[in-house]
C-alpha cells in the first residue's frame, strides 16, 4: 500500500512555484463560487453547474502539481472539456457555437501538445519533468517547444489563439469567464509557459525574440480591437488577450526582471480581471444589459461597484501605485535589460508595451464613462428610482479584489515579489530602475491631504446643485445631446489606414478559427457537389473508380 | 517624515509658486504679443485665491465623489511627481521612490483627473471635451515615449533619473548631441499637448465646448484643477530639463543657467501657443503619429548610431 502511495506521489511534485499557482486556483474558486451563489440563483441546473466548477478546480490542481507529462496533460485535457460544458451555462442562442469553437481551439493545441510530449520522450527518454532538460538548437528539439508552447499560449489566450477568449466573455456566464479565461488558465499558461521556458528547455536568443513579438503584437493589437467594443463583456475578453502579451514578452526577456514581472502580471491579471467581470456582473444582473450604448450614470445607484471597477480599471491601465504598474514597470525594466545583449528590436517591444497600456487605458475611460459617469440613456433614466447597489454576496468578491489590486501595488516588494513570485523562480532579481511604492503612496497621501487642506480654505463645504449648462439649453429636452462613450474613439477608427485594417477585423479575416472554417466549408462545398444523393450518380462514381483500379493494376 | 516635509517645501510650496510665475510670465508675455498691457505678473496668485471665495456648484444627477475627488487626486500626482523631480535633482545618488518610467506614468495622471472629472461632469460638452483630451493622450505617448528613449539609450541603457544627471554631468548634455536635440524638440511639442496649450488646447477649446471637462467646475475644485495645470506649467519643463539638459543645478553660477534653460524652454511654448491656431483632434492625431513620431524614430536611430 505505501509503495504505491509511494509511487503515485511520485507523479506529483509540490515546490514554490505550484504551491503558489494553485493557491490562487483555490482563492479565485472560493471568490467565484460565492459570487456564483447570488448571480446563477435560479438558473436550470445549478447542482451540475457546481459540480463542474469544483471538477474544474480538482483538474487544475492536477495539472499543477504534476510532475509527469501524461500527468500534466490528462489533467490539462480535462480542463479543456469542463470549460466546453461550463460554458453551456450561458442564455443566448450563441453558447453552442462558442463553446464548440473554444473546444476545437483548446482541443486541436492540446493534440499538438500530445505531439510535443512524443518528441520530448523521443529525444530524452522521460516524461518526469524535472528530470527533462532541452536545448532548442536542433530541429526536433525546437518542434517539441513549439508544440508544447502553442499548448500554453491557447490557454491563456495569445494570439494567434486568442479568439476563443471575446466570444465565450460575451456569451459565457459572468462567473464561469472570471473564473476560467481570466484568472484560472491565465494561470496556468503562464505557469506552463514558464516550466517550459526556465526548466523544460533552454531558449535560445532568436527563439527568446519570437516570443518578445508574439508577446508585443499581442498586446497592441488585441487592445485595438478592445478599443472599438460596444459590449462591455467582449471589450472586457479583449483586454483578457491584450494583458496576455504582457505576460508573453516579459517570459520572453530571459532577464529575471522581466520574468517576475511576467509572473507577477500573471498574478495581477487574475486578481483585476476577475474584478472587472464580476463588476460587469453586477451591472448586467442589475439592468439586464452589457451593451455600452444602453447604460449610463451607474455611479449614483451602485457606488460599490463602480468604486472597484474603477480601482481596478486604473490597475489594468498601470497607474501607479496599483499592482498593474508595479509589474509592468518590471517588464519594461525586463525589456531594456536585454539591450545589453545587443540588438535594437527592444525598442519596439517597449514602444508597443507603453502604447498597449495607453489604449488600455483609453478604452476604460470610455467603459467608466459609458456605464458609471456620463448621462444615463433614457432606459437608464425611467429606472432611476428602482435601481439598487448589487446583492453583499456579488459586491464581497469585488472589493476583496480591489483591494488586493491596491495591497499588491503599494507592498509589490514585501507581499507579492518577496512571498509568492522570488521563491518559485528560486532566485531574486535585481532591479536596475527604483520605485518605491510605500513611500511614494505616502507621499501622495500627504499631497491629497494639501489639496484637502486647500479645499477647506475654500468654500467647499457650501455647495450648490446646479443644471449641468449647455449654452442656455435644458439638458433633459434634448435626450438625443446625450453622449454614451462608444464613439469616443471614433476619430481613431477612421484614420487612413487604421480603417481598412479594423474593416476586414470586423470580418474577422485576422482570427485563424474563422478563416479556417471559411476555408474547411469552401473544401467541403466541393466535395459536397459529389454527394448529391441520386444512385444512379453513386453507381456511376464507383464504375468509374473501378475502371481507374483495374487500368492502374493492368498496365 | 523628512520625504513629507521634503514633499511640502519643495514638491508643493516651491513648485507651486514657481508654476504660478511662470504662468504669470506666460500671460504677460502673450499680452505683449498681442499688444495689449496684459496683467500683472501675480494675477495668477489673484485668480486663485479669488477662485477659493467662490461658490461650489455641482451638476444635479452627479456623483459627488468622482467630481470633488478628481482635481484632489490630479493635484496629488502632480505634487508628487515634482517631489520626486527635486529629490532626484538635487541628490542624484540617493534616488527616492521612482525612475524614468515611474514619471512618465505619473505624469498622465493629471490628464486622467481631468477626464474623470469632465465625465463626472454629467454634460455633453465636458465628455466631448474629455474624450479628446484621452485622444490627444493616445497621440502624443509614442513619440515622447520614443524621444525619451534617446537619453536611456545614450547613457547605456539606464533609466534612474539621478544616474541620467550624473551621465550628463561627465559626458554633457544629451541635448548637445543630434539625436538629443531632435528628441527633445519632439518631447517639447508633447509637452505642448500635454499642457494643453494652443495649438493643441482641443480638450479645453473655450470658444467651441466652453473649457470641455472644466465646464462645470467653479470655486475651489477649479481653483485645484488651475493651480495643477499651473504646477505643470513648471513641472514639464523641468522634467525635460533633468532628461536631456543635465539638470537644474542651484549652486552658484549654475543657477543662472539653470533658469536659463527653463526660460528658453517656456518661451518656445509661448511663442508657439502665440503663433498657431488651434488644430482638430483628428488632425492633431495626425500630426503626432505622422511627421513628430517619424522624427522621434530618426533621434533613436541617430541615438543607436552614436550621433
Amino acid at each position: 500500500m505505501n509503495q504505491l502511495t509511494n509511487q503515485l506521489m511520485s507523479y506529483f511534485k509540490v515546490d514554490a512555484f505550484s504551491l503558489f499557482i494553485g493557491g490562487f486556483a483555490l482563492f479565485f474558486y472560493l471568490l467565484t463560487r460565492v459570487y456564483s451563489l447570488s448571480f446563477m440563483r435560479g438558473r436550470p441546473g445549478i447542482t451540475r453547474y457546481n459540480a463542474y466548477l469544483f471538477l474544474t478546480l480538482i483538474s487544475s490542481w492536477g495539472a499543477i502539481f504534476a510532475n509527469h507529462l501524461i500527468v500534466f496533460l490528462v489533467f490539462w485535457g480535462f480542463l479543456g472539456l469542463l470549460l466546453y460544458l461550463l460554458i453551456s451555462f450561458g442564455q443566448n442562442e450563441r453558447v453552442p457555437a462558442t463553446a464548440q469553437k473554444a473546444m476545437i481551439i483548446i482541443g486541436g493545441s492540446d493534440a499538438l501538445m500530445i505531439l510535443g510530449l512524443a518528441l520530448i520522450y523521443h529525444l530524452s527518454g522521460s516524461l518526469n519533468i524535472n528530470e527533462i532538460h532541452l536545448g532548442t538548437d536542433n530541429k526536433l528539439a525546437l518542434l517539441a517547444f513549439i508544440c508544447l508552447a502553442c499548448g500554453a499560449l491557447a490557454k491563456a489566450g495569445s494570439m494567434p489563439f486568442h479568439s476563443w477568449i471575446p466570444d465565450t466573455a460575451q456569451d459565457a456566464p459572468i462567473p464561469v469567464t472570471a473564473y476560467l479565461p481570466a484568472s484560472l488558465d491565465k494561470l496556468l499558461g503562464i505557469y506552463f509557459l514558464a516550466r517550459l521556458t526556465l526548466t523544460v528547455f533552454k531558449l535560445t536568443p532568436g527563439l527568446q525574440t519570437v516570443l518578445m513579438m508574439v508577446g508585443s503584437i499581442t498586446i497592441v493589437a488585441a487592445v485595438m480591437m478592445a478599443l472599438i467594443q460596444h459590449d462591455l463583456k467582449r471589450l472586457l475578453g479583449y483586454h483578457a488577450v491584450s494583458q496576455v502579451g504582457y505576460m508573453v514578452l516579459g517570459i520572453g526577456t530571459g532577464i529575471p526582471v522581466g520574468i517576475a514581472g511576467g509572473l507577477f502580471h500573471m498574478l495581477n491579471h487574475a486578481i483585476y480581471k476577475s474584478c472587472l467581470f464580476f463588476c460587469a456582473g453586477a451591472v448586467e444582473k442589475e439592468t439586464g444589459t452589457t451593451n455600452l450604448d444602453k447604460l449610463g450614470g451607474l455611479a449614483k445607484t451602485m457606488p460599490i461597484t463602480f468604486i472597484s471597477f474603477l480601482v481596478a480599471a486604473l490597475a489594468i491601465s498601470g497607474v501607479p501605485p496599483l499592482n498593474g504598474f508595479a509589474s509592468k514597470w518590471m517588464i519594461f525594466q525586463g525589456v531594456i535589460e536585454t539591450a545589453h545583449r545587443g540588438g535594437h528590436l527592444w525598442v519596439l517591444w517597449l514602444l508597443a508595451a507603453m502604447i498597449g497600456s495607453a489604449f488600455t487605458l483609453a478604452s476604460f475611460m470610455k467603459v467608466v464613462h459609458a456605464v458609471f459617469l456620463g448621462q444615463a440613456s433614457q432606459e437608464e433614466e425611467r429606472r432611476v428610482g428602482i435601481k439598487r447597489e448589487t446583492k453583499p454576496l456579488m459586491w464581497i468578491p469585488m472589493v476583496v479584489l480591489a483591494f488586493l489590486c491596491l495591497l499588491f501595488g503599494l507592498f509589490a516588494k514585501a507581499i507579492p515579489l518577496d512571498k509568492f513570485i522570488f521563491p518559485s523562480m528560486g532566485y531574486e532579481a535585481a532591479f536596475p530602475g527604483v520605485w518605491n511604492s510605500s513611500i511614494a503612496t505616502l507621499l501622495l497621501v500627504g499631497a491629497v491631504f494639501i489639496g484637502f487642506l486647500i479645499f477647506l480654505m475654500g468654500t467647499i463645504m457650501k455647495t450648490r446643485r446646479t443644471e449641468a449648462f449647455v449654452g442656455g439649453e435644458r439638458l433633459q429636452d434634448h435626450p438625443e445631446m446625450r453622449v454614451s462613450g462608444t464613439d469616443f474613439y471614433h476619430t481613431i477608427q477612421d484614420m487612413r489606414g487604421l480603417k481598412g485594417i479594423y474593416n476586414l477585423a470586423e470580418k474577422k479575416q485576422f482570427d485563424p478559427y474563422e478563416v479556417g472554417i471559411r476555408e474547411v466549408s469552401r473544401l467541403t462545398n466541393v466535395m459536397k457537389i459529389l454527394h448529391n444523393g441520386i444512385l444512379p450518380t453513386y453507381l456511376a462514381w464507383v464504375l468509374l473508380g473501378a475502371a481507374i483500379l483495374m487500368l492502374v493494376l493492368m498496365v | 517624515m523628512s520625504a513629507l516635509i521634503f514633499l511640502i517645501i519643495f514638491g508643493f510650496a516651491l513648485t507651486s509658486i514657481l508654476g504660478l510665475v511662470a504662468s504669470g510670465i506666460d500671460r504677460k508675455v502673450t499680452a505683449r504679443v498681442q499688444y495689449r498691457v496684459g496683467p500683472p505678473l501675480w494675477q495668477p496668485f489673484i485668480d486663485i485665491i479669488k477662485l477659493l471665495g467662490k461658490e461650489n456648484l455641482i451638476p444635479s444627477g452627479a456623483s459627488k465623489l468622482a467630481f470633488l475627488g478628481a482635481p484632489l487626486v490630479g493635484f496629488a500626482s502632480v505634487v508628487l511627481v515634482a517631489t520626486l523631480l527635486w529629490k532626484n535633482n538635487l541628490t542624484p545618488a540617493q534616488t527616492l521612490g521612482g525612475d524614468l518610467i515611474v514619471v512618465l506614468y505619473l505624469l498622465v495622471i493629471p490628464a486622467i483627473s481631468l477626464m474623470m472629472g469632465g465625465f463626472a461632469s454629467k454634460n455633453p460638452l465636458a465628455s466631448v471635451g474629455a474624450s479628446r483630451e484621452m485622444k490627444l493622450i493616445l497621440s502624443y505617448e509614442i513619440p515622447f515615449s520614443l524621444a525619451v528613449l534617446v537619453p536611456v539609450i545614450k547613457a547605456g541603457f539606464l533609466i534612474r533619473l539621478g544616474e541620467l544627471i550624473n551621465f550628463q554631468a561627465q559626458n554633457g548634455a544629451v541635448a548637445g548631441n543630434l539625436s538629443g536635440f531632435i528628441a527633445l524638440g519632439v518631447a517639447l511639442l508633447c509637452v505642448q499637448a500635454k499642457l494643453g496649450l494652443v495649438p493643441f488646447d482641443i480638450s479645453e477649446a473655450e470658444t467651441e465646448i466652453v473649457g470641455g471637462p472644466l465646464i462645470e467646475y467653479s470655486g475651489a475644485p477649479l481653483a485645484l484643477f488651475r493651480l495643477m495645470k499651473n504646477m505643470l506649467l513648471f513641472v514639464l519643463p523641468f522634467f525635460l530639463i533633468i532628461v536631456f539638459m543635465g539638470g537644474f543645478k542651484v549652486a552658484g553660477w549654475g543657477l543662472l543657467w539653470s533658469v536659463l534653460k527653463y526660460v528658453g524652454l517656456l518661451v518656445v511654448i509661448t511663442v508657439i501657443r502665440n503663433t498657431n491656431p488651434r488644430v482638430r483632434i483628428d488632425q492633431a492625431v495626425r500630426f503626432f503619429w505622422g511627421p513628430v513620431t517619424a522624427f522621434a524614430l530618426i533621434a533613436v536611430v541617430l541615438a543607436f548610431l552614436g550621433k
